[in-house]
């Protein structure tokens, strides 16, 4: 009796131990993450409009279907990222991701009132090196300290009737994003 | 003359061997008990989000940043590829059931009335037990607050079902489970339990 308790004690903190390394293992091995889900609609460093969430349609999940979407991944290796994009009347947002997919930093029409979108991506490096000599244009300019050097953006705008589908989509072309040239 | 085996297994095995494969048997028994339990649970707690916070039928997936991010959550969007809700952007609720915890089924007819925390904006959408959109005839799959109309108290009631219904109406399949999911855009609710949070009630209608 006593025996079995000891196996069964020894089976639940084995148990424990396979959970953990199961838990932490799944996102090394992942294959169907969101960055490699982005890269295979679209090309990086450019705003690609993604597919409008059909039932049954392939498009990524986890988008709200109310909202038009556009998503550029970016990688920070050649220098700084220079995310800019007209805004909407409708509800929009621009939230940025890291290389897992998880959310760091988003802007929405709360914020930012009616102003355009100008943001810079950068490192650590990027950062401090900028902050030596700041270029003028600059200056009004949020800049966003990265972890790491890979990520991806989503801007995203409300379609409120299908009267202004057209607006929201020219709005939505309208972001840009590239490695950041100064002068 | 018959020749004698002189190694030959004994009939009676001496109780040392017994003890060993005893020991063995133990041993790899517990190691499938081990594996099956720990790659299981692990699989229950990756599969869905299970730590949230429960509003009547609905649960809060809690919001995700990088920063806060727990293991279950990264692992859950490493599988999935999902992209989800930041923290500063709002918050998403689903629902599997109904106020009487049956689950949703796309055979039958549900109303979901009442009101939302405050939120600028908030759209609903019903998904498959896959996450995929459910199928729905027309090609709306989403209601969202601007276009809902309202009672003069400012409550609403939505006719959730796979025909069409006047009114409100968000399609869904006709067939199979289903999910709501509520997503609140822009809204101050702070997710702690018993603040007084208010969601709408979900209750069954008829069944085909």
């Amino acid at each position: 009796m006593i025996r079995t308790l000891v196996w069964l004690i020894g089976a639940v903190l084995l148990a424990g131990i396979v959970h953990i390394v199961a838990v932490i293992g799944v996102p090394r091995f992942a294959v169907v993450d969101p960055w490699r889900e982005i890269g295979a609609i679209a090309a990086d460093e450019v705003f690609t409009r993604l597919p409008r969430a059909l039932p049954g349609g392939r498009s990524l999940p986890g988008l709200d279907p109310a909202m038009t979407h556009s998503a550029c991944r970016f990688s920070l290796d050649r220098g700084p990222m220079r995310i800019r994009a007209e805004t909407a009347d409708a509800y929009w947002s621009l939230s940025l991701y890291d290389r897992r997919g998880l959310w760091v930093w988003g802007v929405d029409n709360r914020a930012e009132e009616q102003k355009p979108i100008d943001i810079l991506v950068a490192t650590d490096v990027q950062v401090a090196q900028l902050r030596e000599t700041l270029p003028d244009e600059l200056e009004d300019v949020v800049i966003v300290d990265w972890p790491g050097l890979e990520g991806f953006a989503i801007y995203k705008i409300l379609v409120p009737a299908r009267s202004q589908e057209a607006e929201i989509e020219r709005v939505l072309a309208t972001a840009k994003c590239g490695v950041a040239s100064f002068r | 003359m018959v020749p004698v085996d002189r190694d030959a297994p004994t009939r009676c095995p001496s109780p040392l061997r017994i003890a060993r494969v005893r020991f063995v048997l133990e041993l790899l028994a517990t190691l499938v008990i081990a594996l099956a339990l720990g790659l299981a649970s692990a699989w229950y707690m990756v599969d869905a989000p299970r730590i949230g916070i429960g509003v009547g039928a609905w649960k809060a997936v809690p919001a995700i940043s990088s920063e806060t991010a727990d293991p279950y959550t990264r692992a859950r969007i490493a599988r999935t590829g999902e992209i989800a809700l930041g923290a500063g952007e709002g918050v998403v609720f689903i629902a599997e059931e109904d106020d009487q915890g049956g689950a949703l089924d796309g055979a039958c007819e549900y109303a979901v009335s009442g009101e939302t925390p405050t939120a600028r904006l908030w759209t609903l959408t019903a998904i498959d037990g896959e996450g995929r959109l459910a199928a729905a005839i027309t090609g709306r799959v989403s209601l969202t607050s601007r276009e809902i109309l309202r009672d003069l108290d400012g409550r609403f009631t939505v006719a959730v079902s796979a025909t069409a219904r006047p009114g409100n109406w968000l399609p869904t399949n006709r067939e199979g489970r289903f999910r709501l999911v509520m997503r609140l855009y822009d809204t101050p609710l702070a997710l702690s339990p018993g603040n007084g949070m208010v969601m709408p009630r979900i209750e069954r209608g008829d069944c085909r």
